[in-house]
């Protein structure tokens, strides 16, 4: 895989590490598909799984542990039922783990708490590993996630772009 | 890339420990002037390192070793405050803080912020009892004066001639030094009028200089007797609040409160100096709690002085006006704080969230938006996987690299392009591209599953129905959906099966029949 990045752009970005791993990742994917049964809705299907999954992996490893929300992430995506390896999984077990001990009280008492026990479930839904966070962590870690969902789209963007005719 | 983002959230610069440090060092009010005016830089974000904190604390307890304080450790300060606190009070009245004084008071809060109005703390003399004795005792502090001198920092330089009386000289600095945040011109006029101070001193219990014992002991025991003199009140008002307060601050204010401040006024004052010093958060001064003697200063408070203290092991809060304060309510203002500082920040990442108030709408656009992009991202790897498979991928993936890093494409606005490519190579394979409307802007973006059959590929969807069914239902479901999007998908040029979505609902999509059916439907 070609290491190549324009003088000018921060090698050490999170973009730039997104779309390293994501690329490469992409050219494993492209590399094994059969050609004969490339367009098939099920081959296509089946390969836009393969994608998802390797972006939100690229995105996950390119943010390390540093979030919890990444961590979350890696850990879901090593124990997927589909997954062929077995992947020890112990240490980022441990990490959820203590990750839900800290949790909180998800409704905050006050003028507003009440108002927060609705919304505050439906973005721990969404946000990987938003589960065991109090309201503060996971405002933190929805920030975090949605500069690097921005980041994710703009690079399958582009890459979606060059492809396409 | 990421920093900018939680650059203010808060995130302290490193200045105010070098600040403090210098300032602790040298004597020209300058360095305080740019310590104060860092602070109230740092005000704004609320956490100042612990550095400054402990290295004011420090300074202040080597130069100010009362006879009262300098056996107390950390457990003992809240008897040794009251102490200083009696003493203190004896020599001027008790209670009596004038309303000048105030702004000393909050000169010390002003250590957040420059706006503190005058009348914010009302410290004033809970316990002028306490600080009687410990105005004896510090006025028997020959070397008082000396540590007063060091406080030169405060910037008033007219103060540090007088070694005469430790207590209008310490007082003075003092003064000065908490009314620089503030005013610092303001201040010292009063600051320099030792004699009265001296007077004050000489008078333990002379009420006469009330008005200058006042205004001393406001600017010398800023810090100190505000702490210790809120101390007292807060130990019977709120206990548990108090306990917040770390001794080591009590420990300074024992010690600098020797100097003779007539009112607990002051000593709130240094009180909610160090408490700011200790912990960040909000120094507003409680008076509906402490102030039960009538202060006049207490109409002039009604805003709440924020502290850019540095963050201790815990966070210190002043209950505000009117407010509980008890332990449990102090913590959870500190708490919905912080939500609200993170969901200003959020605010900024969500595109369209500004005209959006409170906090339920707010999280109700940052889920849509969160919804929206990660939509956004299955719709992209589908396309991916449907593009891939015609090109050579290797060779131009260093070319896409470049493209990838040069086009910068900040918002996701430009979501058409994508899709009239899309529906470039709609005719050669079958896709499921959900269109990403532009609607995000306004968060409710839904993207719809526009067709992704073509015409030509109608004849195969009979036969690929299953699958893409299957396929459909995987994506996520699209709760939302204006008929703004309907309109615009139609724009997009997508004749066939724009209401892919209302496929995924009614399930029975059967080709571009069904669309003005399905449109209906929706």
């Amino acid at each position: 895989m070609n290491k190549y990045n324009p003088p000018r752009m921060n090698p050490s970005s999170l973009r730039s590490r997104f779309a390293t791993r994501f690329l490469r990742s992409l050219s494993k994917i492209n590399a094994k598909k059969p050609t004969a049964s490339s367009s098939s809705p099920t081959e296509i299907f089946r390969r836009y799984r393969r994608i998802k999954v390797a972006a939100d992996k690229s995105m996950a490893y390119s943010v390390r542990s540093r979030r919890t929300w990444s961590r979350a992430m890696l850990w879901k995506l090593r124990t997927r039922p589909c997954c062929r390896r077995s992947v020890k999984t112990s240490t980022i077990v441990r990490k959820t783990r203590h990750e839900k001990q800290n949790k909180n009280t998800t409704t905050t008492t006050g003028e507003d708490g009440v108002v927060f026990g609705v919304e505050a479930d439906e973005l721990r839904e969404l946000v990987p590993g938003g589960e065991a966070m109090d309201l503060y962590n996971l405002l933190d870690e929805t920030a975090h996630y949605i500069k690097c969902l921005t980041t994710q789209v703009q690079v399958m963007k582009k890459i979606a772009d060059f492809y396409s005719p | 890339m990421e920093n900018q983002f939680f650059l203010n959230a808060g995130i302290p610069a490193h200045a105010p420990p070098s600040q403090f440090g210098s300032f602790l060092s040298s004597s020209p009010m300058s360095d305080w002037q740019s310590l104060s005016s860092a602070m109230e830089i740092q005000s704004q974000d609320c956490f100042p390192t612990t550095d400054y904190g402990l290295q004011y604390e420090s300074a202040l307890s080597s130069m100010v070793s009362s006879p009262t304080a300098s056996n107390c450790n950390i457990s003992g300060d809240s008897l040794m405050i009251r102490e200083l606190i009696g003493k203190l009070g004896s020599i001027g009245n008790s209670g009596e803080i004038p309303r000048h004084s105030q702004p000393m008071l909050a000169a010390s809060s002003c250590y957040s912020t420059p706006l503190n109005s005058p009348p914010e703390l009302n410290l004033p003399l809970p316990k002028p009892m306490g600080l009687n004795s410990s105005v004896a005792d510090f006025s028997a502090d020959p070397g008082f004066a000396e540590r007063a001198a060091k406080f030169s920092c405060f910037g008033s330089r007219s103060l540090n001639g007088r070694t005469t009386q430790f207590v209008p000289k310490d007082n003075g600095e003092i003064a000065a030094y908490r009314s620089n945040p503030l005013t610092p011109n303001a201040k010292l006029p009063r600051v320099s009028s030792s004699p009265a101070i001296k007077a004050m001193a000489s008078q333990v219990g002379g009420t006469n200089k009330n008005t200058p014992l006042q205004d001393r002991s406001q600017l010398v025991n800023s810090q100190e007797e505000s702490t210790v003199s809120e101390q007292n009140p807060e130990t019977g008002l709120k206990g548990p609040s108090s306990r917040k307060r770390k001794a080591v601050p009590k420990a300074k204010t024992k010690e600098t409160s020797p100097s003779p401040s007539p009112s607990p006024n002051a000593s709130k004052v240094t009180e909610a100096k160090e408490t700011s010093n200790e912990k960040r958060c909000k120094l507003s001064e409680s008076n509906g709690n402490e102030n039960g003697s009538g202060k006049a200063e207490k109409d002039a408070k009604g805003s709440n002085t924020k502290a850019p203290e540095p963050p201790k092991d815990y966070i210190h809060v002043r209950a505000r006006r009117g407010q509980a304060t008890d332990s449990h309510s102090l913590a959870e203002r500190v708490r919905r704080e912080k939500i609200s500082e993170r969901m200003k920040l959020l605010q900024n990442l969500v595109p369209g969230c500004n005209k959006v108030t409170g906090k339920a709408l707010m999280l109700d656009e940052i889920i849509n938006y969160v919804q929206s992009l990660q939509r956004q991202v299955e719709f992209l790897s589908m396309k991916l996987a449907s593009v891939n498979t015609r090109l050579d991928f290797n060779v131009e993936s260093l070319m896409s690299k470049d493209q990838i890093f040069q086009s910068s494409n900040p918002s996701l606005q430009p979501i058409f392009p994508i899709n009239s490519s899309a529906s470039a190579f709609l005719g050669h394979q079958p896709q499921q591209n959900p269109p990403l409307h532009g609607n995000i802007a306004n968060g409710t973006m839904s993207p719809c599953s526009v067709d992704p059959l073509d015409t030509a590929i109608c004849p195969k969807l009979s036969t690929h129905l299953p699958q893409i069914n299957q396929f459909i239902e995987t994506l996520p479901q699209y709760p939302e959906f204006c008929e703004g999007d309907l309109e615009s998908l139609v724009q997009m040029g997508f004749g066939q099966n724009q209401s892919q979505e209302m496929a995924l609902h009614s399930q029975n999509f059967h080709g571009s029949n069904q669309v003005s059916d399905m449109k209906v439907e929706l």
